[in-house]
């Protein structure tokens, strides 16, 4: 029975007022075509999550290329979803919440008999929406920084204006307030500032991407974040073991306690190097998927007390729903930036740490030398 | 009860306990952070730095728990 869903939100693009109401009104939708009136807070889950088309202003955009392998590796590749559709081997599957895409019955039937729950594909490395926003914020980054860079090779004494303006000293600031004084010296800052900027900026466009209107946050998604957070830990890594050297950064794991204390020591310094990583990546994760649904259950609001106490009551609370999303959504702006400030700051904060003692001594080396 | 309504229940005052600890730590912290700013006013920025990277570790803690409580809270009622 399941495959009678077959695709519920179909190409039609969908224009409303805002795209959280949309969103929150497609949500509902999905559950009445499912005999399950109640609006709930696993559909607001659901919407914020990944999408095999593009949301941003008010629509979704069929243009994202799906890419499968199925179960014996074979590639199947189409220009977007609709297409697959049409070719009959996958389908996009929505349970009572949730959306994933399955083997068609027609594809089922074809080799054996229907089993009762259609398989996925083995691998699913489509171009995804949040893809996309990262490649946009990717684009946008590099484009703005070499707008920046022209203007100061044109002009390299004069006061900067415009983007250059913005951008300089937002990465004074990063230099001289969060890198800096953390990892010790200044060589050891203008060696890291690469990446440092780079997450700083990452992350604070994809913040940014995520509050225009239809756009879902990428940086509130977990793979997002974890790709994000390993970055750190190898760079943390790195950096300990070249400037620290490998016998200081073995010599850590006992943490400055007696030799015999080791099968203590060890294990919890091991899981103490995996922990803040991992902390950096909920925190990235939970912290912007919170503020969303936060928004988003403001709106909801508005559609659960239509669906409870009729219209009229649903209009009443409007204003007021309004009002304070209004008023969530300055502080996601805030967050936003706070965000990419944290992470940029904490990645700074863990590489001084694991550098330990040794964080300031690079004259201490030239002496030696 | 059965068990969903245990889950949606315990979601509610796990939230609740969450907020109640972060918001005593949080408070805690700025209240130490502004006092100690305004005795020496030359400190400021470093007490200013050290107060979001303390509030964000307090943070990171909290949105652990309100994760679980999201997982709780969306158990599936089948």
């Amino acid at each position: 029975m399941n495959n009678e869903h077959g695709h519920q939100h179909d190409s039609t693009t969908h224009g409303s007022d805002s795209a959280h109401v949309h969103a929150v009104a497609q949500a509902a939708d999905h559950g009445s075509a499912h005999g399950d009136d109640k609006f709930t807070f696993n559909k607001l889950l659901d919407q914020l999550g990944d999408h095999h088309e593009l949301n941003i202003f008010f629509g979704h955009y069929e243009i994202l290329p799906v890419i499968l392998l199925d179960e014996s590796n074979n590639p199947h590749v189409y220009p977007n979803v609709h297409a697959m559709e049409d070719a009959g081997v996958y389908t996009m599957h929505h349970p009572g919440h949730g959306h994933h895409i399955v083997r068609t019955h027609a594809a089922h039937t074809e080799k054996e008999a229907c089993p009762l729950t259609h398989a996925g594909p083995s691998w699913d490395l489509s171009i995804t929406n949040f893809v996309a926003y990262q490649w946009i914020a990717m684009i946008l980054v590099t484009i703005l920084f070499f707008i920046a860079r022209s203007r100061y090779k044109k002009a390299p004494m004069e006061a900067p204006r415009g983007i250059q303006n913005v951008l300089e000293s937002l990465v004074m600031y990063v230099r001289d307030q969060i890198v800096q004084p953390n990892v010790g010296t200044e060589k050891r800052a203008s060696r890291l500032m690469p990446f440092m900027m780079s997450l700083f900026f990452f992350i604070l466009t994809l913040n940014l991407i995520s509050l225009l209107p239809g756009a879902h946050a990428a940086t509130g998604a977990l793979p997002v974040t974890m790709a994000l957070a390993t970055c750190t830990l190898i760079v943390v890594n790195y950096i300990a073991f070249k400037d620290a050297g490998v016998k200081a950064w073995f010599s850590h794991l006992l943490g400055g306690a007696p030799v015999y204390i080791a099968p203590i020591m060890v294990p919890i310094e091991l899981v103490g190097i995996i922990t803040k990583p991992f902390a950096l990546m909920i925190r990235l994760f939970a912290n912007m998927t919170a503020g969303h649904i936060v928004l988003m259950s403001l709106v909801g609001l508005i559609f659960f007390f239509a669906q409870e106490m009729g219209t009229t009551v649903g209009w009443g609370v409007a204003p007021i729903s309004v009002l304070f999303s209004v008023f969530i959504y300055l502080l996601e702006l805030l967050v936003a930036f706070l965000q990419a400030y944290i992470f940029t700051m904490l990645s700074a904060v863990f590489v001084g740490l694991a550098l330990g003692d040794h964080a300031h001594d690079d004259h201490h080396h030239a002496e030696a030398h | 009860m059965d068990a969903v309504a245990f889950a949606w229940l315990s979601a509610g005052i796990g939230l609740g306990i969450t907020v109640f600890g972060v918001g005593t730590g949080i408070g805690r912290l700025a209240a130490a952070a502004l006092e100690a700013s305004s005795r020496q006013p030359e400190n400021a920025g470093d007490i200013r730095t050290t107060m979001i990277i303390g509030a964000a570790l307090i943070e990171g803690v909290a949105l652990l728990a309100g994760v679980v409580c999201i997982l709780l809270a969306v158990k599936n009622p089948s």
